[in-house]
């Protein structure tokens, strides 16, 4: 019999990176190796408090540890915002479907973000940097509330925006400070022409309401519903299938997604709520 | 039919003795008008009841309780030497539910340990229904008020006592070591337990002449998308849950941790996609606000999603939801509205391409 699936893997927090007000960063070490696709997210356990699904925000190749960047929005996400380094936790998964990375090859990978939804994205980022070679461009379009809300500062506004192949473009919804970049949503710096669409695919993650409204945008724009790869939250519990909470019409979340084309999901009600 | 196949007894008292000599034997009681299971005492003086019908509480009970341990840490937890059991009087839709549980926790990749332990283990003794309850409406969904596969052992009520059938090496294993029990089954009792067979078969029928479909449920069922008769319906439902927690078929769960000073443990719940925060996330988002949009997610899935996953549909017409239920949804006349829905529809369709 295989391993229970309900058992999680024993690690603890090693390291806490306050990346904007709400949300932060935390570097986990797990006592069993732990291998996962970009896209694919894990169920943290806060031992004896209860858990939560989260996708990793550090490329899969990074196998000695992992990080989740997690908003404190929830019961379990404000006591993770309490803890300190050399917190145990468990760790569940890796489980569902991540991004078809294979499927992205020799294309313009045109990627919109917003919010906390950048944790996932940085996953991708960084995945698709390490054999950017393989890819046509990868075309990045972000969004924040304000400055001080956007993750991974340090990287994003440096050494990212100077790598070959990488065009990034930032937005803020409200600026202050030395902030001399675009105001606006996110929808407000995506052009036609920002990429070739006939020879790219879209990856869209952030609060469902970006999210809507990104699509919206894309698909006026001319890219087809299975084009557009979007990265559900759903109230994924028990990972494997069988609790039944993250279901959109005839898909498990944890299992079929988290990641989905619109294609697939688009008919569905309340996709978006 | 070979003599391997089938025994008989008169009394089905020695019978349940020598079962519960082998592992702890529950056998339905009943209260009230209903029957529930109970663990069988061999020392009671009061008869066990051949049960007509179904119990009114799922099989699942037995096989994915109402609350267990799912996990324990930092020490990892194995399921437990689970104890044989075996249950008796479980009819034919009771059968059928597990087979479509097993779809969902025995799944090669993410195999349930807990269930699949039990399920292993589990001595399953089925019989034939006799005087079908005013809600069973199985033979709707392909059911019969008799077993032919998925027991060890089936039971069937005959005039000079009981034809016991084996269903699996279990049970061959069984009627081998207590031999001494049985008797041959004669083909005039044979005969009688067909008819008898037939008989119930022709009452449920009868029973359910109103409940005709123009088109297979689950096409009537995938039509249904934007269909009103959901809002329609959830005016009438009190949001008491009734429905999936007697449902045999209903499997969904929640995890949640529990801890003690240095012992933590997580638990694995029942839980029912009819309530109001089911599918919320941290923040408030919810997709099943509405309880209109619930009652269409909870038939969709019986009847649309499951089969299309596992190839089977997640309704076997026990009717135990019909009898449970607090408020007035009943899911016999709910599948008749959606039936006549889209009848309409077809018309408006057909005129539409004339």
């Amino acid at each position: 019999m295989n391993r229970n699936l309900y058992q999680p893997i024993n690690g603890g927090i090693v390291d806490i990176i306050d990346e904007s007000p709400t949300i932060k960063s935390f570097v986990v070490v797990l006592e069993e190796t732990f291998k996962f696709e970009t896209g694919q997210f894990v169920e943290l356990t806060l031992p004896g408090e209860g858990e939560a699904p989260f996708t990793p925000s550090s490329s899969p190749s990074d196998t000695k540890k992992m990080e989740i960047t997690i908003m404190k929005a929830g019961r379990i996400t404000a006591l993770l915002h309490d803890c300190e380094k050399g917190q145990k936790v468990g760790i569940r998964g890796p489980y569902g479907k991540g991004y078809p990375i294979d499927d992205f090859v020799g294309k313009e990978v045109y990627i919109v973000g917003g919010g906390v939804g950048l944790a996932p994205i940085r996953s991708l980022f960084l995945t698709l940097v390490e054999r950017i070679e393989d890819f046509k461009s990868v075309v990045c379009r972000f969004g924040a509330k304000t400055p001080d809300d956007y993750i991974y500062k340090k990287t994003l506004f440096n050494s990212w925006q100077k790598i070959d192949r990488v065009d990034m473009k930032l937005t803020v919804d409200e600026a202050n400070g030395s902030w001399d970049g675009n105001v606006g949503v996110v929808t407000t710096i995506l052009a036609p022409d920002d990429v070739d669409i006939s020879k790219a695919v879209a990856v869209v993650c952030g609060p469902p309401i970006m999210m809507k409204f990104a699509t919206l945008k894309l698909l006026e724009f001319g890219f087809g519903a299975e084009q557009i790869y979007l990265s559900m939250e759903k109230n994924m519990s028990c990972g494997v299938g069988k609790c039944g909470h993250c279901m959109i019409g005839k898909y498990y979340v944890c299992k079929d997604g988290p990641v989905f084309t619109y294609d697939q999901i688009k008919d569905y009600p309340n996709i978006w709520d | 039919m070979s003599k391997m196949q089938t025994v008989l007894i008169s009394e089905l008292k020695p019978f349940l003795d020598a079962v519960a000599e082998q592992m702890e034997l529950y056998v339905p009681q009943k209260t009230g008008t209903h029957y529930v299971y109970n663990r069988y005492d061999p020392s009671t003086e009061v008869p066990v009841e051949f049960n007509n019908i179904r119990t009114c509480t799922p099989v699942k009970e037995f096989l994915f309780p109402l609350r267990e341990l799912a996990a324990v840490y930092p020490e990892p937890f194995e399921p437990k030497d689970i104890k044989p059991f075996a249950v008796f009087g479980l009819k034919d839709c009771d059968l059928r539910s597990i087979e479509i549980l097993d779809k969902v926790f025995t799944e090669e990749e993410f195999e349930d340990p807990f269930y699949v332990s039990r399920r292993e283990i589990m001595f399953i003794i089925s019989s034939d229904c006799f005087e079908p309850a005013d809600s069973c409406f199985c033979n709707v969904l392909d059911g019969r008020p008799f077993a032919t596969s998925g027991f060890d052992l089936n039971v069937s009520q005959v005039k000079d006592g009981f034809i016991i059938e084996v269903g699996s090496q279990k049970g061959k294993d069984f009627v081998e070591k207590y031999s001494r029990l049985f008797t041959e089954t004669t083909e005039s009792l044979l005969a009688d337990r067909d008819k008898n067979r037939a008989e119930t078969q022709k009452q449920l029928e009868q029973n359910n002449a109103d409940l005709k479909f123009d088109k297979p449920v689950n096409e009537i069922v995938e039509n249904s998308q934007d269909s009103d008769v959901y809002d329609q319906e959830a005016k009438t439902c009190v949001e008491c849950q009734a429905c999936t927690r007697v449902c045999p078929t209903c499997h969904c769960f929640f995890l949640y941790d529990t801890k003690k000073d240095d012992y933590f443990a997580k638990m694995k719940m029942w839980d029912s996609c009819m309530r109001l925060a089911y599918a919320e996330v941290a923040g408030g988002a919810n997709p099943r606000k509405v309880l209109g949009d619930r009652l269409r997610h909870r038939f969709m899935h019986k009847f649309s999603y499951f089969l299309d996953r596992y190839g089977i549909q997640m309704c076997i017409g026990c009717g135990r939801c019909v009898d449970a239920e607090a408020g007035e949804v009943d899911i016999r006349k709910v599948l008749k509205k959606l039936n006549e829905e889209l009848k309409g529809k077809d018309k408006t369709k057909a005129e539409v391409a004339k």
